[in-house]
């Protein structure tokens, strides 16, 4: 790892320092808290998918300690719960709680009492009556002409919005001229691809913590990617001052997206924590999560064309985003979908029309990849059956098509457009397809007999945050505060979220690696928003890219003001000051080189300037990225499809990936290993269908009937080899790019294109589930 | 109040009495003289019941400190479980392992080892689902429910059990004490196969085959499936074809075809009935290949 | 009802409602929040402790029927600050992501090891297959897990 060798800290796997409270079960999760004197929370949820409020009835309640919310006590703001984007890309259309529920589960009224068994009582003696409406569980029919109106107005950049059709928003995109590039196309394959709702099925469900403060603040601790985006949403609504409303960083039991906007629950137990002047703890049980988020389901109709040499040359795709009930980043959305698909392969002339469709049902919220692993197994699918068809190896084609170092790429959508710098695309292919032995794979449904192997593979990449060289319409920066204490270690503050993949550790390893000291001396402070300064949100796989920035300029900054004020205690000129590390005594030293005594150990200089009274040695920053830029990622996976059961078993996994400089490669590799089950699952597996009688969800919210992979469904550990390539990102910390959300967005498409090596048969729709390959079979070969 | 309001997997909403009799003559009288009582023994079915508000007994009779209910003993030609065994303890039992292969197979099947620990074989029968693999285990190995009740005591098949989905035989004041399984001779064969949408699943669709093999040709079979209709289902017009017959390749087709069009499944959210049908042929075929001790992992 | 039990070798006396749950008698209780709900039904494992030496789902345990029982949580697993070599395994293997599958898979680890010191990897898939993880994919876990075995050993 020729970039790797100078590097002291990076590279190298390190305890993250949050280890030893999760594994001691100390580790305090916003469900695991609880304050003196506090009320739980539990909320009035709409049995109808779509209705009027006509009365709530809270007479019923004889509870005196119970408190009850109901849509007339809570402010009648319109808000949008997610903050990333600016004004002219933010559709508001959420109330606290709604006199009109749009989903079966929304909610429309809460109480608060003494333990979850009295509001639970409380709850049942609330009476609400309904005016039932029409509903429609379907973008398509949604669109539909006489369809009923699921939300008559929104408001888009503080103006009134009227909706038409039921389409919550669209966007259109378009370069060079598509359809004379079809004309000029050899080869051509349009296909319609069908994507499921997934569901998170993040193991700690949405809870907050809020507790009332003296003089109309709130102080809170919930599930949540954004500590400041949730203080400005709390502000917004309720018009509390900002100063007053402290938002304070718990860990967070699995997110993936679905804590990018701040959650439904939050709002609730403010005002319920406002009306009871105590503490609410509101915490969701796994049935109301399930109906609280999930994935967003798409429809694309896909068409791409190659000359006789097998170049690309032109595109259209239309999408369809079937949103659910309200908007959460659909806007956003249908910008990163077209980003996401333009900048996989290059398409001189291309073409798209998006549209986000309101529906009767759970709300769709960003989900790991944010339609990345939608767009990529259509493409990936339809890039296998061009190939075909062209004639060239599928592989090769992709090797001949991709956007790679000096192209143009806006994954981040259209106004979010920087250049390549770095590229691991070559590395991954050519490695992987020799570990998985790709050119000797099966013929596509070559095979007979009950089990048949297949072997497919699949690429693609994610930005690493939403970063570029201009403003567009995405918010993305960060900040960090780093201070020299007085024993010679350092505290690394900052607002940024981990989810769980080290992120924190990370970053820190990078403050590490700038000041010259081993990660042990380096410590992650708990904070909150009143002592940090912003961060956008944990998203878009932008905590090393972004925050390690953020922390590698702060970290700059303080080993100058170390190097000035060694200077001036040692009488010597800064920039002639060298640093390094003495193990025996385990601190960082600053000296002149050659002349004796001329040094101070990082513990010395910071008593040295708390006793002349010169200050700490401190910096706090913000930092906004110039560019986002890709990590890639491919897989190659084999698969075992036993055509008596239809059941698909992972053989073999490959898993490649070009994050830039590896930072703590156990960690990086389970995100690899994460990403792989997660879109095998999307593929042979998930899906949250409504129940078409009751518009409730078929599953009725019960993880029973959601079914998510096991240590058993998952390849063994010598089948799965996870390599990384020798990349640096130019504009990245120490040369490090993301990996969250590439680590999955390349596996539907893998996973798929296997099936259809083993069968010779491609399905169109995802999950594939087992009824659908034995359909496939059974009406082609019957009982072979 | 909606189900979606009443239901709450973080407590259990109901409210109910508790009950910890010593012996299954006090359980009786306990089940008899509360109509709205529910025996509770691991509670794995009954508790998540409770918590969607699918059931809401006034009382609970825990059965897991009457001894008589517990325990594995091996009656010669026959194994007798108690009722209220965990699942655990019958899978770890050397009698059951070594005796009754088949229920073994069956009872690791029914979900984790958390599961186990806390579930009983009577909990798996009792519950009544079409899915429970401990059921179809004893339905396909003949075996006998032991019932005691305000009457005293019956025995009925396993077979003869269920009355449908959630439903059993038992009367007011009845409860199983226990299950008599017949062990199977060396000359019979036996498999058990389900398929589930993950490792950790209810199954969508089992099978459990038992074959008394004489040379190449069945004297007796059973064959049960599970998931299939509203209880464990034997399939008596197979088992009957079967008997006397050479076992090849071509009977076992055909016999796999039988058992695929003497099923009737339905659709839900596990599996369409389609599927249901066509699965049921290939893992007939699996079953019958395996227990009849043809090749292992046939290529069919 | 009174109910006694032993909690990470501490005898305790609790006066209960029958429809209490074991997990929010520890949780509520005794601050034991190691043992996390994650879905109320025994379908996550998150909730696992020891029940008599075996691992159970404390989200479906009455808390009545515990009377005379030894529950162990994983509060009760180190000593200190002294980790279990589980524990340590856990964190050398980054078997801990977002951490809060980590308690119940820990106690699931240390009932199967007391089971089977030398467990092949179809054993620990097996064993582990009650507890979920979303983050991991299991690879972790399982080498975590079999580097605990080899520190049992």
């Amino acid at each position: 790892m020729s970039h790797a060798s100078t590097l002291q800290v990076l590279g190298r796997d390190t305890p993250r320092q949050d280890g030893v409270a999760k594994v001691t079960g100390r580790e305090k999760y916003a469900s695991d808290m609880s304050l003196p004197g506090m009320l739980v929370a539990r909320v009035l949820k709409s049995p109808h998918p779509h209705a009027r409020v006509k009365s709530i009835d809270t007479r019923g309640v004889s509870d005196p300690q119970a408190v009850t919310l109901t849509p007339q006590e809570v402010p009648g703001i319109r808000f949008c719960p997610r903050l990333v984007s600016t004004p002219e890309a933010t559709y508001k259309d959420w109330r606290v709680l709604t006199d009109k529920p749009r989903y079966v589960g929304e909610p429309v009224a809460a109480v608060a009492a003494e333990s979850e068994e009295a509001a639970q009582r409380a709850l049942e003696a609330m009476r609400v009556e309904y005016e039932p409406l029409a509903a429609v569980y379907d973008a398509f029919a949604s669109m539909e002409e006489g369809a009923e109106p699921i939300h008559d107005v929104i408001e888009l950049n503080d103006q009134a919005l009227k909706v038409e059709r039921n389409v919550a928003c669209q966007m259109e995109a378009r370069e060079g001229d598509p359809e004379e590039g079809f004309k000029a196309a050899a080869h051509v394959v349009e296909r319609t691809y069908r994507t499921s709702r997934r569901y998170h099925a993040q193991l700690e469900t949405k809870s907050v913590l809020v507790r009332p403060e003296p003089g109309g603040g709130v102080t809170i601790w919930s599930t949540t990617q954004t500590l400041h985006n949730t203080r400005i949403l709390i502000h917004e609504i309720f018009g509390i001052p900002m100063g007053r409303i402290r938002v304070v960083k718990v860990p967070l039991g699995g997110s993936f997206g679905s804590s990018i906007q701040v959650n439904t629950v939050v709002p609730i137990a403010v005002a319920l924590a406002l009306k009871s002047r105590r503490p609410v703890k509101l915490s969701l049980t796994r049935e109301e999560d399930l109906h609280d988020h999930c994935s967003y389901q798409m429809v694309f109709r896909l068409k791409l064309g190659a000359d006789s040499d097998g170049k690309l040359v032109a595109g259209h795709l239309d999408a369809w985003l079937d949103i659910g009930g309200h908007q959460v980043q659909a806007y956003p959305l249908l910008g990163c979908v077209v980003g996401w698909w333009v900048s996989l392969y290059r398409l001189p002339h291309k073409s798209y029309v998006g549209k986000a469709v309101y529906t009767n049902k759970v709300p769709s919220c960003a989900f790991r990849g944010y339609g990345n692993p939608q767009i990529t197994w259509a493409v990936e699918t339809l890039m296998d059956e061009l190939a075909e068809k062209a004639g060239v190896d599928p592989l090769d084609f992709r090797l001949m098509n991709y956007i790679g170092k000096g192209d143009l790429f806006w994954g981040q959508g259209p106004t979010v457009k920087s250049i390549i710098q770095s590229c691991g695309v070559e590395e991954i292919l050519s490695r992987g397809s020799e570990m998985i032995d790709w050119y000797n794979r099966p013929k596509a449904g070559s095979q007979r007999g009950r089990y048949r192997r297949g072997v497919g593979m699949g690429r693609g990449y994610h930005t690493s945050s939403a970063g570029a060289p201009v403003p567009g319409t995405v918010v993305d920066f960060g900040g960090a505060m780093v201070k020299l204490n007085e024993d010679g270690t350092f505290d690394y503050v900052s607002a940024m979220m981990d989810h769980g993949g080290g992120t924190m550790d990370a970053n820190a390893k990078i403050v590490a690696e700038e000041l010259g000291v081993p990660i042990h001396k380096v410590n992650i402070v708990n904070a909150d928003t009143g002592t940090t300064v912003y961060d956008v949100c944990t998203h878009a796989s932008r905590g090393i890219y972004s925050g390690g920035g953020a922390a590698l300029k702060v970290a700059r900054q303080v080993k100058d003001k170390i190097r000035e004020n060694a200077a001036r205690l040692l009488d010597a000129y800064p920039h002639a000051l060298k640093f390094r590390y003495d193990p025996e005594r385990d601190q960082a030293v600053i000296y002149a080189e050659g002349v004796s005594g001329r040094e101070l150990t990082f513990k010395e200089l910071a008593y040295a300037m708390r006793h002349k009274n010169l200050g700490t040695v401190a910096a706090v920053d913000s930092y906004r990225q110039p560019s986002c830029p890709p990590h890639f990622t491919g897989y190659f996976v084999e698969v075992e499809v036993d055509t008596w059961t239809g059941r698909v078993r992972p053989l073999r996994v490959v898993a490649g990936a070009d994050i830039g400089t590896v930072i703590n490669p156990k960690l990086a590799a389970g995100q690899v290993h994460g990403g792989f089950a997660q879109g095998w699952s999307m593929v042979v597996n998930e899906d949250l269908p409504h129940d078409p009688a009751t518009g409730d969800l078929l599953n009725r919210g019960f993880l029973a009937d959601y079914k998510v992979p096991t240590t058993r469904d998952m390849p063994n550990l010598d089948d799965f080899t996870v390599f990384f390539t020798d990349t640096y990102e130019p504009t990245g910390p120490f040369g490090a790019k993301g990996i969250g959300e590439g680590a999955l967005n390349p596996v539907a498409g893998a996973v798929a294109n296997a099936v259809q090596n083993a069968l010779g048969v491609r399905f169109y729709d995802l999950p594939i589930t087992k009824d659908m390959i034995l359909a496939a079979v059974g009406g082609k070969e019957g009982q072979a | 109040m909606s189900a979606i309001n009443r239901q709450n997997t973080h407590i259990i909403p109901v409210d109910f009495q508790y009950h910890q009799p010593e012996t299954v003559g006090e359980a009786v009288k306990l089940l008899e003289a509360h109509p709205d009582a529910k025996p509770i023994a691991g509670g794995t079915d009954l508790v998540p019941k409770m918590k969607q508000r699918l059931l809401e007994p006034g009382h609970l009779v825990n059965l897991k400190r009457i001894r008589e209910l517990q325990g594995v003993e091996d009656r010669g030609g026959e194994v007798y479980i108690g009722a209220a065994t965990k699942l655990r303890a019958v899978e770890r039992s050397e009698t059951v392992q070594r005796r009754l292969p088949l229920l073994y197979s069956c009872v690791r099947s029914i979900g984790s080892v958390q599961i186990r620990n806390m579930g009983t074989l009577g909990g798996n029968v009792c519950n009544a689902s079409p899915a429970a693999d401990g059921a179809l285990g004893l339905v396909a190995l003949d075996a006998t429910v032991q019932v005691a009740g305000p009457g005293g005591t019956r025995t009925v098949k396993a077979g003869d059990f269920f009355a449908g989905p959630g439903k059993t035989v038992l009367g007011r004041g009845e409860l199983v004490t226990g299950f008599t399984v017949p062990v199977p001779g060396p000359d019979v064969g036996t498999c058990f196969i389900s398929v589930g949408r993950t490792a950790l699943d209810i199954s969508t669709i089992s099978i459990a085959v038992a074959l008394r093999m004489k040379g190449g040709a069945v004297q007796e079979a059973r064959v049960a499936l599970g998931s299939v209709a509203p209880t464990p289902l034997r399939l008596p017009e197979v088992e009957n074809w079967l008997k006397g017959r050479e076992l090849d390749e071509a009977t076992v087709r055909e016999a796999a075809g039988m058992v695929s069009g003497g099923i009737k499944p339905i659709t839900d959210i596990r599996g369409t009935a389609e599927y249901r049908r066509e699965a049921a042929r290939g893992m007939a075929m699996e079953a019958l290949t395996r227990a009849g001790g043809l090749e292992g992992r046939s290529q069919g | 009802m009174k109910v006694t039990m032993t909690v990470n070798g501490r005898a305790r006396t609790f006066d209960v409602e029958p429809n209490r749950l074991l997990l929010n008698l520890l949780r509520e209780d005794l601050d034991l929040t190691g043992a996390k709900y994650g879905c109320g039904m025994g379908e996550c494992g998150a909730c696992t402790v020891l029940l008599d030496g075996e691992p159970v789902m404390a989200c479906m345990t009455l808390a009545v029927d515990c009377e005379g029982a030894t529950i162990e949580t994983v509060e009760g697993l180190s000593s200190g600050e002294a980790l279990h070599p589980i524990q340590e395994a856990f964190i050398e293997e980054g078997a801990v992501q977002c951490g809060f599958c980590t308690p119940g898979f820990i106690m699931a680890t240390k009932a199967l090891l007391g089971e089977s010191p030398e467990p092949t990897e179809p054993e620990i898939r097996e064993y582990l297959k009650g507890n979920i993880c979303r983050c991991t994919g299991y690879v972790n876990i399982v080498k975590a897990v079999q580097r605990a075995a080899e520190a049992l050993r």
